[in-house]
């Protein structure tokens, strides 16, 4: 119990201040009335933030790799990863229209099946490897790879939602309308929009616009959010919704085998070495038992 | 030139620079500097295809930014046309000056996407993935098994597209996905499990795990950086400037050395470990005294140059011919790899 609290608190510390990196225009005005950055320039900034959301990643793989060193979880990313990053790459060479990409599809998937800190690393990784494969490595992928993983990580909430809708379900009577596939429908059009809003915020102060759209320092924190809100619709509204649409109908239309699927593999893999304890007795080389 | 951190302290120094100047003549030379490493490398038979063509790319990049930035951003004073009407963000004057702003956003973009593109060719990936630090073995694990068994995925997803094409299937709905995604999907899985049991046939992740204080001490002090970290940014914005970075670094220094003294823990066996040459040290020293010069105030080489902007009406960029000179350092990998003997290859 004490070891889950603990390691919640780095989870909350690591994701408050990636959070804080990445938000800073909304608090800026509370904590400055002067122009600028402090002593950075804002050819700096972004720098600064891939250095900070890095170190901040670096925790929270850490965090989230502690689960995963056993032979069946390592394997069972590496090959979904590779699954995913596959998929990014044909994105790559035929891309889908406006900020469609199926990545997130299995992201979610899998962190809705398999929990929240497997769903991190899955988002991570992805990231990570098919930016490897297809050369988008860059200081944006710090945080491309955190925000990937806090897709894959805030699955966490899906659960007592779909268990609380299917409750509900029973007590109404029998309805042909499976419960779980709307709320991870609904989950990938929320996420379609956001991951596109967060990876915004990476360069908006820096963009020079129109005032009512632009950052603006000393602007308190309803206006500077009433100016993203006008950029983001102008801007990522349209590119967003095809994202956004894409997770929801590529969710509707493959997730529920794919669900099925992954279910019964995590069913076949729910069982566990245990090493003996006496080598002696078994000394050539059966010292693992099932 | 085979030390991966060699070629990691160039990247690093080649994007320092390329995010600190907006000047497009120092930002072209910085291009060309990274371009000649790059022709030196294929010349040199390190042909690894790439998804799509630096130069395509380039050229998309450096258009789009020039254009977005020309449509969106109306300062500047020599107005070439207006766009008519009440277009949200669109509608105003557009300048030459947001033109050449956006084309110099757009060469940075190209420089950092070319370096990158460099580096992929300077290293295998099993070289980039040795540099994940010994602390995140689980995860350097996972993306040695991704990166290898992503090239079997393609093939796979081709076979499965063909073996259905053979019995009529075509793609009509997003529905008919479905006997290409689930092969794929339930193939994968089942490899992942005989590569689960090959793995621990062979004995691994079966050491005791180091538990106790050992883990503990370690994720405090991770803990506090991160608290050091957030308290710094949150100075450096507030304007407290030197204060606010020394207070991050001191962060960064708690988060790495956490996870330098977690990483001790686990024993790391090398097959063949790369070795530093004089080559490497040469191309390392040279990187940072180009990075020195660029940010430190060194007499005589005019770094104001750097900071140039075309706004608000444009001039001709300021060069330094000693600073540009200095640039040409980043050249170094490229002349070390021309200059190899063949026995070196």
């Amino acid at each position: 119990m004490k070891s889950r609290l603990f390691s919640l608190t780095i989870y909350l510390a690591a994701t408050l201040s990636g959070m804080l990196v990445l938000l800073y225009p909304f608090f800026l005005p509370a904590i400055s009335q002067q122009a600028g950055f402090g002593t950075l320039g804002a050819g700096e900034m972004p720098m600064m933030m891939a250095f900070l959301l890095g170190l901040c990643l670096l925790v929270l793989l850490f965090e989230a790799q502690g689960l995963i060193v056993n032979t069946k979880l390592i394997a069972l990313l590496g090959i979904l990863v590779a699954i995913n990053s596959a998929l990014r790459f044909i994105e790559t060479v035929i891309p889908g229209p406006g900020g469609f990409t199926p990545i997130f599809f299995l992201i979610i998937l899998v962190g809705y099946v398999f929990g929240g800190r497997v769903g991190f690393l899955m988002g991570a990784l992805t990231l990570l490897v098919s930016a490897l494969v297809t050369g988008g490595v860059g200081p944006w992928l710090p945080a491309q790879m955190f925000t990937a993983g806090w897709v894959g990580m805030s699955t966490l909430i899906l659960r007592p939602m779909v268990k609380t809708l299917s409750e509900k379900q029973v007590k109404w009577g029998k309805s042909a309308i499976n419960p779980e596939i709307f709320v991870l429908a609904g989950f990938g059009l929320l996420w379609g929009f956001l991951y596109g809003a967060i990876m915004n915020l990476w360069q908006w102060p820096f963009i020079t616009g129109p005032q009512n759209q632009s950052y603006a320092t000393g602007s308190g924190f309803l206006a500077t959010l009433q100016h993203y809100l006008a950029f983001y619709l102008v801007t990522s509204l349209v590119w967003d919704s095809l994202a956004a649409i894409g997770n929801v109908l590529l969710l509707l239309a493959l997730g529920i085998p794919a669900l099925r699927a992954l279910r019964r593999f995590r069913q076949r893999f729910e069982f566990s070495y245990t090493p003996e304890t006496d080598a002696v007795s078994h000394p050539q080389g059966e010292n693992l038992a099932v | 030139m085979k030390q991966p951190w060699a070629w990691v302290g160039w990247l690093i120094v080649t994007l320092v620079i390329l995010s600190i100047t907006r000047n497009p003549l120092y930002l072209l030379l910085i291009l060309m500097c990274v371009l000649f490493v790059g022709l030196a490398l294929r010349q040199a038979g390190s042909d690894i295809p790439t998804p799509f063509s630096l130069w395509k790319m380039a050229l998309w990049i450096i258009l789009l930014a020039t254009v977005f930035n020309a449509i969106t951003s109306h300062y500047g004073e020599t107005v070439l046309f207006t766009i008519p009407g009440n277009l949200p963000l669109i509608s105003g004057p557009v300048t030459l000056e947001a033109m050449v702003y956006g084309a110099t956003n757009g060469l940075v973009l190209t420089g950092m996407l070319a370096s990158f593109t460099v580096l992929s060719l300077a290293l295998p990936v099993r070289d980039l993935v040795s540099l994940i630090p010994r602390a995140f073995f689980p995860v350097a694990v996972v993306t040695s098994i991704a990166v290898t068994y992503l090239p079997t995925t393609l093939r796979q997803f081709k076979q499965i597209r063909e073996a259905q094409a053979i019995r009529g299937h075509q793609m009509r709905t997003l529905r008919d996905w479905l006997p290409l995604w689930m092969p794929l999907l339930v193939g994968g899985l089942e490899h992942a499990m005989q590569l689960a049991e090959a793995m621990t046939a062979r004995g691994f992740a079966s050491t005791r795990q180091v538990t106790g204080v050992k883990q503990v001490y370690p994720r405090i002090i991770m803990t506090l950086g991160l608290v050091l970290l957030a308290l710094g940014w949150i100075a450096q914005l507030g304007g407290a400037g030197v204060n606010g970075l020394a207070v991050i670094l001191t962060g960064a220094f708690f988060i790495l050395g956490g996870l330098w003294y977690l990483g001790r823990q686990s024993p790391r066996t090398i097959y063949h470990r790369a070795g530093w040459s004089w080559q490497d040290w040469l191309t390392l020293v040279i990187a940072m005294g180009v990075l020195a010069i660029c940010v430190l105030p060194v007499p005589g080489y005019g770094r104001e140059a750097l900071y140039y902007t075309p706004y608000p009406s444009l001039t001709l960029p300021p060069f330094n011919p000693l600073l540009g000179m200095a640039m040409l350092g980043l050249t170094m990998p490229g002349i070390l790899i021309i200059n190899r003997k063949p026995d070196e290859n």
